[in-house]
């Protein structure tokens, strides 16, 4: 058994590990069963198709349809019917000869139309103006998806008194064709399923996502822009400078609370000296100017290390010198790892890239990502570990088995990763002999 | 382009400059009190307080605002944001003297947040974690995933022995999940391969050609899509209002001045001190070790290389003088840059951060981007390091546990096959 303090920190760190473990699988179990979904045949969306009466299919489009639909509405409605019923048609004709592209630019033919007519009935404001505005130079478009205006969706066609159920049947096309009142005859006969694979290149995403998203990334290359240019509005930082001093100097905290600080920095430096390190020795020189730099370096290093150590004793001494009250379970607060990087979230100024060509080149960057972050986890447990279990055996006397026991066990989690256990023969002396 | 409101305070303008500049920081930070209350807050107004703590603590908090964070109680938040700022280095003690009910301390906490702004671009930073992400991003380098620290409630451990093969059972279910993550990561990439090439040439804009995940999500579930779109814009709004502030904060500045005098000089240091945890000495303990040890590896492997070095350098004619001299000034220029790195706040050593995944045949980037092939170099040297590291860990232990056993006569040590 270990004792207490002990037990409590190594199980905490394991625990913590665990822990951040079981939050990345989480989060990308969400990300599979998304993507699982889009792969799939998209199901119509949960909000309810309405009941094809002329009454009621008004009053649901909601409070923006006040106003009765213009003759231009109608008409171009009519436009819809008869695009739809010709798409119809030719889908039914050449799905006996196949699918090809030159069916798919048929369809987009026929959609464009639809959804040009489609999209004033389908904003919320009733005159026909929106036309021209909406009407893009796009050739292809996803038929059944007005695809530039999200909120509205629904479909009217009032006068006739037939329409179509739009709602819920917005991505699946047999659900436009079935309705008997517009296609009485060749609807049923089509059951075609949206699928990514077939249709994903006629997606088109929605006007005002378009717009919004691009407003988005120009604001931030304005924001990125102007912090570069910080340098330049000197006034500001002038100002922000001597307020920083100005709150220092009139400061009466004692040298050691602010160590914390210190600490953290000295961190990240024992990681950032301890990459480099290994940089330099897995390093090949190839001629002796390189080996001379290396030797420098190395040199360097060596000198950085022992100053980082010799402050960090002197807070060491500063801290001991002051006295804290006990402290009860607390939040913890800022992160404890020293990262090599630099730590923090930087702006996203540029939108960065990752470019690949195969989803096999993904597959090893995804894979040797997660091998890295286990690695290192790995390398701060064994850390752990070694600075709890060693101090503790060499601690102990060795008295008879439960020591072995440790020992062993010990081994085990510290040389092999917790994974191989050795074999501890005792060799009694002969005149010790005794049965068990 | 959106229209660029460059208009400076004029003094003309003076009266109106700084409730706009604090309207413009309201605007933008997130779940920010009203601008009355700020200007409440400089005369010691009681009910700023409470929201300036909320502040503090939405802005100090590494973790986007969740459920869980948000529902900590004002005197548990209070505290909290007392810990972070002293290890930020925060200089005044006042704060750190305000009752932890949160009912007072408005001006204080008014100069917190003043310090926290004038430090670094907190605005952008805290808009940078709120992000909508619109593509599918994989971080390159893991410091991230590190960065997350336990806000969440300590659980304090009731068992107080425990039995060493209970760690080792929790270091097997912990390998037991990383292979289960791997695999699980292996499948997302193979449906995001064939996401994007599926919808190849849906995109407006031509550098990225396909979509994503969530703008393909988005088509799917037009609900969805809605509420992305409302972040969307309010994430714009909150960009428009930073630009704003960047523009007018020198008023702010200026005001804050007033602020910080009208307070009361701090007295002499305080007798007592107050109950805030600092970083675990074990953390302290940990580190000295780790940079002794660092420390000793580096001395050895110099005076290594230094003994051979001797024994050529004889050999070399006289115009290595100069290139020796060349050689020390990159050096210590080098190390200088490293020094720098971890001494100021936002070093960096090289690019990172999440970049949003694109699937091109095209052998030639059409505008900025990192080739996974590269990323994928960077990442082997890494492993290689850690490897090593780890190997040489192990190793150290082997010795020190082999000299530990050494010490019992009579002992055999039959190690593992080895792999």
């Amino acid at each position: 058994m270990l004792p207490a303090e002990c037990s409590r920190r190594l199980v905490a760190e394991l625990r913590d590990a665990l822990d951040s473990c079981a939050e990345r699988q989480r989060q990308l179990e969400q990300s599979l069963r998304v993507s699982r979904r889009l792969l799939r045949v998209w199901e119509p969306a949960e909000t309810p198709a309405p009941e094809p009466t002329p009454g009621s299919e008004i009053n649901k489009e909601g409070p923006s349809s006040a106003c009765p639909p213009s003759p231009q509405d109608l008409k171009e409605l009519e436009l819809l019917t008869q695009a739809l019923e010709k798409a119809v048609r030719v889908r039914k004709g050449l799905s006996k000869a196949g699918e090809g592209v030159k069916a798919r630019s048929l369809k987009s033919g026929s959609a464009s139309t639809a959804t040009k007519a489609s999209a004033p009935p389908s904003t919320s404001r009733c005159t026909g103006s929106r036309a021209p505005e909406t009407k893009p130079p796009r050739g292809v478009h996803h038929p059944w998806v007005p695809a530039k205006d999200l909120p509205g969706r629904r479909l009217l066609l009032v006068g006739d008194g037939a329409h179509m159920g739009q709602g819920a049947g917005a991505n699946k096309p047999e659900a436009g064709l079935r309705d008997q009142q517009i296609v009485p005859q060749a609807a049923s006969q089509v059951p075609e399923a949206f699928t990514l694979k077939d249709k994903g290149a006629l997606l088109r995403l929605p006007e005002a996502f378009r717009k919004a998203a691009s407003r988005n990334a120009s604001l931030w290359a304005q924001l990125s822009s102007m912090q570069t240019r910080d340098s330049v509005d000197a006034a500001a930082a002038t100002a922000k400078t001597q307020f920083l001093q100005k709150m220092q100097t009139a400061a009466g905290l004692p040298s050691s609370m602010l160590s914390a600080a210190e600490v953290g920095r000295l961190q990240k430096a024992c990681s950032m000296l301890r990459l480099r390190m290994r940089e330099e020795l897995t390093a090949d020189p190839k001629d002796w100017t390189q080996e001379y730099r290396s030797l420098l370096t190395l040199e360097g290093l060596q000198a950085l290390a022992g100053q980082c150590l010799h402050r960090l004793q002197e807070l060491q001494e500063l801290r001991s010198a002051v006295v804290e009250q006990p402290q009860g379970p607390w939040p913890e607060g800022p992160p404890r790892a020293a990262l090599p990087c630099g730590g923090g979230a930087d702006p996203a100024w540029s939108p960065q890239l990752l470019l690949y060509s195969s989803t096999q080149e993904l597959q090893t960057l995804a894979a040797l990502r997660l091998r890295v972050a286990m690695l290192d986890q790995q390398v701060h447990l064994e850390k752990v570990l070694m600075a709890e279990l060693l101090p503790l055996l060499s601690e102990q006397e060795p008295l008879g088995r439960p020591w072995l026991a440790l020992c062993r066990a010990a081994h085990c989690l510290l040389c092999e990763g917790g994974q191989r256990f050795l074999t501890v023969l005792q060799d009694e002396p002969a005149d010790r002999l005794s049965p068990p | 382009m959106g229209r660029r409101r460059l208009r400076r305070p004029d003094p003309a303008d003076a009266a109106r400059a700084l409730p706009e500049a604090i309207a413009a920081l309201s605007r933008t930070l997130p779940a920010a009190p009203s601008p009355e209350t700020f200007r409440r807050a400089k005369f010691d107004h009681p009910e700023a307080a409470p929201a300036l703590w909320r502040l503090l603590f939405r802005v100090l908090s590494p973790l986007p605002a969740d459920g869980a964070s948000a529902s900590l109680a004002l005197e548990a938040q209070a505290r909290w944001v007392k810990s972070a700022l002293r290890s930020q280095g925060y200089p005044r003690r006042a704060l750190v003297q305000l009752p932890d009910d949160g009912s007072q301390g408005g001006r204080e906490l008014l100069l917190a947040l003043a310090w926290l702004l004038a430090r670094g671009p907190l605005p952008e930073r805290l808009l940078t974690q709120s992000h909508v992400r619109l593509g599918d991003e994989i971080p390159v380098c893991e410091c991230e995933a590190l960065a997350s620290p336990g806000l969440s409630a300590p659980s304090v451990e009731a068992e107080g022995f425990v039995d060493i093969r209970h760690l080792q059972w929790l270091m097997g279910k912990l390998r037991l999940q990383w292979r289960n993550l791997m695999a699980s990561q292996q499948e997302q990439c193979a449906l995001l391969g064939k996401i994007h090439s599926y919808t190849r040439g849906c995109h407006s804009d031509r550098s990225l050609g396909h979509l994503s995940v969530t703008e393909t999500e988005l088509l799917r579930d037009p609900e969805g899509g809605r509420q992305l779109l409302r972040r969307l814009e309010m994430e714009n709004a909150r960009l428009e209002a930073a630009l704003e502030w960047r523009h007018r904060e020198l008023i702010f500045w200026q005001w804050m001045d007033t602020v910080l005098d009208a307070c009361s000089p701090e007295a002499s240091p305080v007798t007592f001190l107050p109950r805030i945890p600092e970083p675990g000495p074990g953390a302290v303990r940990l580190l000295a070790r780790e940079l002794q040890t660092l420390q000793e590896e580096l001395r050895e492997a110099a005076e290594a290389r230094r003994a051979a070095w001797q024994a050529v350098v004889g050999g070399h004619g006289p115009e290595w003088r100069a290139a020796r001299r060349a050689l020390q000034t990159a050096v210590a220029q080098d190390l200088a840059a490293l020094q720098r790195a971890w001494e100021q706040d936002e070093g960096r050593a090289r690019p990172h951060g999440p970049r949003r995944l694109v699937r091109t045949d095209a052998k030639v980037p059409g505008g900025p981007g990192l080739w996974a092939a590269e990323a994928t170099e960077a990442l082997r040297a890494r492993e290689a390091c850690l490897e090593a590291a780890l190997r040489q860990l192990q190793g150290q232990c082997r010795q020190e546990l082999a000299r530990l056993a050494g010490a019992r006569p009579g002992l055999i040590w039959v190690p593992p096959p080895a792999r």
